[in-house]
């Protein structure tokens, strides 16, 4: 593995270098046995089609209210629960606004580690859905690798304790439980729900350096109305 | 369980033992309010006991639809047990809050917490999904609510909340711990300290603290990771939509919803100026947050009357201009964990008897506060630091004004006059007068608190606003008691419900609004738990017609979830039976229709607005013609209102002699196990 090591380390990544790489190789040894397959980023780069769908969050004109949470484990499982969410806002009640909130919603990258580490390629690039990156829980083998490998915090990819099975935001191509049609081409619960128009989805990717492509303003002519700033 | 969890969580502090009751044992009183007079009822042999006394429970509980996605009731929890708060009984009462707490409750597999007993120690209660444990709180005591939920945190989580954090091997959360907890005021057994979640949320009236402080118990905090089950998933999301769409205030057209409470075109819930910048904050699931977190951090998560603390003290103060003093001061109000209520009126008050040479620095009534500080900070933090650690006359105060009165001498003199605006139960009047707003008075008086329940406030606030700013209400006042009457089942078209004018307050008709009034908030409200900012709606200005979604909405969502069929009527008769089961419990504590009066001032002082409010408009018939009447200017005619008290009780089917529920009401209740007890303790209706 030394020379393919060598190999990753000499090649710009933006996203995997914010990680701990240690950690990550580490967790690649460990299973090395089963990961022989493993593709690397750069070979990568050419095989993985972009998304045609992103959400995008503004996190001054959230409100906290969990719901975009509730709806997501709503439609994709029937029930609801936090941590079967797979998009995840966080906010601290003592703290000073805007720093009291963040949101965290799949990405979609662009290269996504997450579909790179995955050994089984449960976690792959769905070409019939508009290349969500997503889970086939068929093929999932409860390695978590993608929980390991997404570089931001909190991670995007999520383990289903009951099911034993990773998922991830797949922009609700394979929703169940909504009569409405989802994926790149249909609608998203979390968009749908949230009752500040504080998420929204877009088919233009978004820029993939630092968190300005995905933390924009939702805010517009109408959010002065309430009282709040619109910057 | 569609919607429940399953399993209620025993606390025994005395023996420190943990044990689950069933929820399905609980379950035909659905959640919230019901289980909680139910539980009562069952475990508190003696209801006749002191709310400091350690037989005395503490019910906190949920409701099947906490932490789903249902617009305005998923966040709140019911607390009850016999407060400490009223006068002369210490009334079994309730107080509920929002937040997460419920949600969270749910989410680590619990309806409920029922705290019995009395810790030798102080403890808190760590609750990790299924693992619950009792804990040694030492190093908690002493702290305020901010810095005891904050050190909580750091405790459950370990290291911080930027990403997951993993209760065990496989279950992860990305929230922190949802934390219930008492301030200085509670664990020094003030009459008037409140339980504090997160920032502002409070469960306020009762007393709650102070009793949570004489069990030696400082804080509960659950965190959870599990699911709730949803009957309907697809309905309860189709259902949820249809709510947004048809009734909530839309981004785009936001004038349209000039009149909504579900969907309320200004959704801040602030009596203060508005924060330089600042964030619109909602409890779990809410569809309309009423909420902030400024840029200050100053005043995050405080709603409603707290704003009301000190705001007007600080304008006075600083020339007509609002400082940060009036965010602190409420800041102060939730650390410390005083009821806002009682520090608001009881500083009025004080400030009476000071301004009468009563009360001050070597006065007869001594109080080592600076007057000529009011407005500024540190004035607040004083008046609240004594209260909470009972410093000198805070001693007095800290039991809460009307019994500081008592002490003092002072009672039957200032509830004449009405400098102490205490009138019923001696518990501060909230605002809307019961000599103005009969509803809330009777519907106070008859019970066991200030209600606080605003469902038909609308009918003060929508039209007087319009003539304070010189306008005419639209719509008119035929118009709107016309909606709202339909929607009164079963007493509906009878729009005479919603006369305010002199002739009609005693009437049959307002017994109907009254009780109609009782048996929606048991049961839609504060057993369900639909939150009283949002619900009930009558009126609703984007809806043809103006119909708001009460009588729909309730039962559609109830269903959607627990897969129950429960029509709205349904809920009106299961209200009903709770708040008989509610009066046979204050019966057994010693209720009697001659201790059912408001305090003298009601009867013999005139009314002449309530503070900001100077004049105070509601429907009502003169001359046969529907307006928007003026209710200045007159007080409640006592003999009257014993008459009114008789057609009430009558209503209700309860003894007009005694005000005691009747046997065969309870039995046609299904309470016959209750109008049992009552007989063996010779205090039923006859």
């Amino acid at each position: 593995m030394g020379g393919q090591g060598n190999r990753r380390q000499g090649k710009k990544n933006e996203l995997i270098s914010r990680r701990d790489f240690l950690k990550f190789t580490g967790t690649v040894a460990i299973g090395a046995g089963v990961l022989s397959e493993i593709i690397w980023l750069d070979d990568a780069i050419a095989a993985i089609p972009a998304s045609e769908g992103y959400l995008l969050v503004d996190t001054k004109k959230c409100q906290g209210c969990l719901s975009c949470m509730l709806a997501c484990s709503l439609v994709h499982e029937g029930k609801v629960n936090l941590s079967l969410s797979r998009i995840q806002i966080l906010q601290n009640s003592f703290a000073k606004f805007p720093d009291d909130l963040t949101m965290a919603q799949c990405r979609q990258c662009v290269e996504p580690p997450c579909v790179e580490v995955c050994p089984p390629k449960a976690l792959h690039v769905d070409i019939k859905n508009g290349n969500v990156r997503t889970v086939d829980v068929k093929k999932c083998i409860g390695c978590k690798a993608c929980i390991q490998a997404c570089p931001f915090e909190p991670g995007r990819a999520l383990w289903n304790p009951d099911k034993k099975n990773a998922m991830k935001c797949d922009l609700c191509s394979n929703a169940p439980f909504w009569i409405q049609k989802g994926g790149v081409k249909g609608k998203q619960a979390c968009v749908e729900v949230c009752p500040l128009n504080a998420i929204q989805f877009t088919k233009k990717i978004p820029e993939q350096k630092g968190d300005t492509g995905y933390k924009v303003n939702l805010r517009g002519e109408s959010w002065k109305k309430l009282g709040y700033s619109k910057d | 369980m569609n919607g429940y969890a399953g399993k209620i969580l025993r606390i025994d502090l005395t023996d420190r033992r943990i044990s689950t009751i069933y929820t399905k044992d609980y379950e035909q009183w659905v959640g919230g309010h019901g289980m909680g007079s139910a539980i009562f009822w069952d475990l508190v042999k003696d209801k006749a006991v002191s709310g400091f006394d350690p037989r005395n429970i503490v019910t906190v509980m949920t409701s099947p639809l906490s932490g789903t996605l249902v617009p305005g009731a998923s966040s709140r929890t019911e607390v009850q047990g016999i407060g400490v708060q009223s006068s002369p009984i210490e009334w079994f009462t309730r107080s509920n809050f929002g937040g997460r707490f419920a949600p969270m409750l749910k989410y680590a597999g619990w309806d409920g917490v029922v705290i019995e007993g009395k810790a030798d120690k102080p403890v808190w209660v760590d609750i990790r999904n299924e693992d619950v444990k009792i804990k040694d709180a030492r190093h908690l005591w002493g702290l305020d609510t901010w810095k005891a939920q904050q050190e909580i945190w750091k405790e459950v989580s370990g290291h911080g909340f930027s990403g997951w954090v993993e209760l065990d091997s496989e279950r992860r959360t990305t929230q922190r711990p949802a934390v219930l907890t008492v301030g200085p005021a509670g664990e020094n057994l003030s009459r008037t300290a409140c339980l504090i979640h997160d920032a502002g949320n409070a469960s306020g009236q009762g007393g709650f603290g102070g009793i949570w402080g004489s069990k030696n118990l400082k804080a509960i905090s659950v965190i959870g990771t599990g699911s709730i089950q949803i009957a309907d998933p697809k309905g309860l999301m189709e259902a949820r939509l249809w709510a947004q769409a048809k009734y909530s205030m839309d981004l785009k057209n936001i004038d349209a919803s000039w009149f909504a409470r579900f969907g309320r075109k200004r959704p801040q819930n602030r009596f203060w100026d508005p924060h330089e910048s600042a964030r619109l904050q909602a409890c779990i699931g809410c569809h309309l947050g009423c909420k902030e977190r400024s840029d200050t951090g100053y005043g995050n998560e405080s709603t409603c009357e707290e704003t009301a603390f000190y705001a007007g003290y600080d304008k006075a103060k600083h020339g007509g201009k609002q400082t940060s003093a009036a965010y602190i001061a409420t800041d102060l109000l939730q650390k410390y964990g005083i009821n806002s209520y009682e520090a608001t009126r009881g500083l009025t008050y004080i400030r009476a008897l000071q301004r009468m040479g009563v009360l001050g620095r070597g006065k007869r009534l001594e109080c080592d506060l600076d007057f000529r500080k009011l407005g500024e900070t540190e004035f607040a933090d004083a008046f609240l630091n004594m209260i909470a650690y009972r410093k000198g006359i805070g001693d007095d105060f800290a039991e809460g004004f009307f019994r500081a009165a008592k002490r003092w001498g002072r009672l039957e003199e200032d509830l004449k006059t009405g400098i102490l605006p205490y009138s019923y139960w001696g518990l501060p009047e909230h605002g809307y007068d019961p000599r103005a707003e009969v509803e809330w008075g009777f519907g106070s008086i008859l019970g066991d608190r200030d209600i606080n329940e605003h469902d038909f406030n609308f009918l003060f606030w929508w039209p007087s606003g319009a003539i304070w700013a010189g306008k005419t209400p639209q719509p008119p006042a035929e118009q709107v008691v016309k909606i709202v009457a339909e929607k009164l089942i079963p007493y509906e078209n009878n729009p005479l419900m919603l006369d305010f004018s002199t002739d009609n307050i005693y009437s049959d008709h307002i017994a109907k609004l009254v009780a109609w009034h009782r048996h929606y908030t048991r049961f839609w409200k504060q057993s369900v738990l639909y939150c009283d900012h949002r619900w009930p709606e009558f009126i609703n200005s984007k809806v043809p017609g103006y119909k708001g979604l009460t009588g729909e909405g309730e039962p559609r969502f109830f269903n959607v979830v627990t897969g129950k069929k429960f029509s709205f009527v349904d809920g009106m008769e299961l209200g009903k039976k709770i708040w008989n089961l509610d009066n046979a419990i204050w019966t057994l504590q010693g209720r009697h229709r001659d201790m059912v009066h408001f305090s003298d001032y009601i009867y013999n002082v005139l009314f002449a607005g309530s503070g900001n409010y100077a004049i105070y408009y509601l429907p009502g018939r003169e001359k046969g013609w529907w307006d928007y009447i003026c209710v200045n200017g007159r007080h409640l005619d006592k003999a009257k209102f014993e008459e009114f008290k008789t057609r009430f009780y009558n209503l209700e089917g309860w003894d007009s002699r005694t005000g005691w529920p009747k046997k065969g009401t309870l039995e046609s209740l299904g309470l016959k196990f209750v109008a049992d007890e009552l007989e063996k303790k010779r205090k039923i209706g006859v």
